[in-house]
């Protein structure tokens, strides 16, 4: 259940580490796995142990976003149970999304940590080529 | 002025005067044949209406139907019915029903370690954190975790897209608790049980041919005694 003022995980490398969602596209309801959200990057990732005058600038050259940024985003993963066509139902432990841009592509290049396999049936089919694992 | 009819009259037209009143004394005599009930309502005078009928009571015969067949007579409980219908449809062999029943000692138990083999998709393996038993809605509650991320998984044992499930490692001792929701705490969470998943998949892929052989040999065996016990009954 991803609605406004949630915050998520982000689990590809285009620099954020925890985002807000500020708006769920497209529907009234709560976002579930594959729906597309809008939300603001609030933590950064940073890259390597660099801490002095001269890691900074290779964070920002690492990070394609910053703190403050706002971007289109998917979710992959959900706390709240989904329940699948079979009866099956699955659950994960945190909530999650990946960044994209505006036409749909994903912005970071790698993604760590398993998705829901939702994202077949919802066309993300990139983002599940990336993601190495899927359930 | 106005004055009456009768001193209006010309004394010299008796013939019509006779005439009009011979006219109303023939419906005088009408009015008092009629009943007397249907002129107090104010009623036409020439009413057409049929006289009532006489009150003498004839005993009509009112066709009368029998009550419909009972349904719960015919089946006292309709959803057991289907129930066990649909349990010989999805579990032939009752061996899934056995492996999650309360009286089988051997059966699987919350706290185990479960895999579960799918027909479409990859088999997914877990702690079984939940039981809900509910005839050919049972389901059971698996976690583990993918990539250092906790996942849980609720699935219909009888479900036709279920192939088999397999006891992967049993609990070392009974779990004192019906549901084990205590495991998603990072204090008690067990992790990843895919490393336990691998040896055991690993020894079976060993034994499992070994398995298969001796039972191939043991069914020859059936069959040898099998066919002696004939020869000597013919004998």
């Amino acid at each position: 259940m991803i609605q406004l003022k949630t915050l998520l995980n982000c689990i590809d490398n285009s620099g954020a580490a925890i985002v807000e969602c500020i708006k769920v596209l497209r529907m009234k309801r709560a976002a579930k796995i594959g729906d597309r959200i809008i939300v603001v990057v609030q933590k950064q990732r940073n890259f390597g142990p660099e801490t002095g005058p001269g890691g900074q600038v290779s964070i920002s050259a690492a990070n394609k976003v910053r703190r403050g940024d706002i971007r289109h985003a998917v979710v992959v993963r959900t706390a709240k149970k989904l329940q699948r066509k079979d009866g099956s139902v699955v659950r994960f432990d945190d909530n999650a999304c990946v960044l994209i841009n505006k036409t749909g592509e994903p912005i970071g290049s790698r993604l760590n940590g398993v998705v829901g396999a939702e994202l077949r049936d919802k066309q993300w089919s990139k983002i599940l080529s990336l993601a190495p694992m899927h359930l | 002025m106005t004055t009456s009819r009768g001193s209006m009259r010309s004394l010299t037209s008796w013939k019509t005067v006779f005439r009009q009143y011979r006219i109303h004394k023939d419906q005088r005599r009408w009015q008092t044949t009629l009943d007397v009930s249907a002129v107090s309502k104010s009623a036409p005078l020439l009413d057409i209406t049929p006289p009532p009928a006489p009150s003498v009571k004839t005993h009509r015969h009112i066709k009368a139907f029998p009550p419909r067949p009972s349904t719960w007579k015919r089946c006292k409980d309709p959803i057991a019915a289907v129930m066990a219908s649909q349990m010989t449809l999805l579990d032939p062999t009752g061996a899934r029903k056995r492996l999650f029943h309360r009286s089988n000692p051997e059966s699987a138990k919350v706290g185990d370690i479960l895999l579960v083999r799918q027909k479409n998709g990859e088999p997914f393996s877990g702690v079984c954190m939940n039981i809900r038993r509910r005839g050919v809605d049972t389901g059971i509650l698996l976690r583990n975790q993918l990539t250092r991320v906790g996942v849980e998984m609720w699935y219909k044992i009888f479900s036709p897209n279920v192939s088999g499930i397999e006891v992967v490692q049993r609990k070392a001792k009974r779990a004192r608790r019906a549901k084990l929701y205590y495991m998603r705490k990072p204090k008690h969470d067990m992790g990843s049980v895919e490393n336990i998943v691998r040896v055991y998949s690993r020894q079976r892929a060993m034994l499992g041919t070994a398995g298969a052989k001796k039972d191939a040999q043991s069914y020859i065996r059936q069959k040898k005694k099998v066919q002696k016990k004939g020869k000597g009954k013919k004998n």
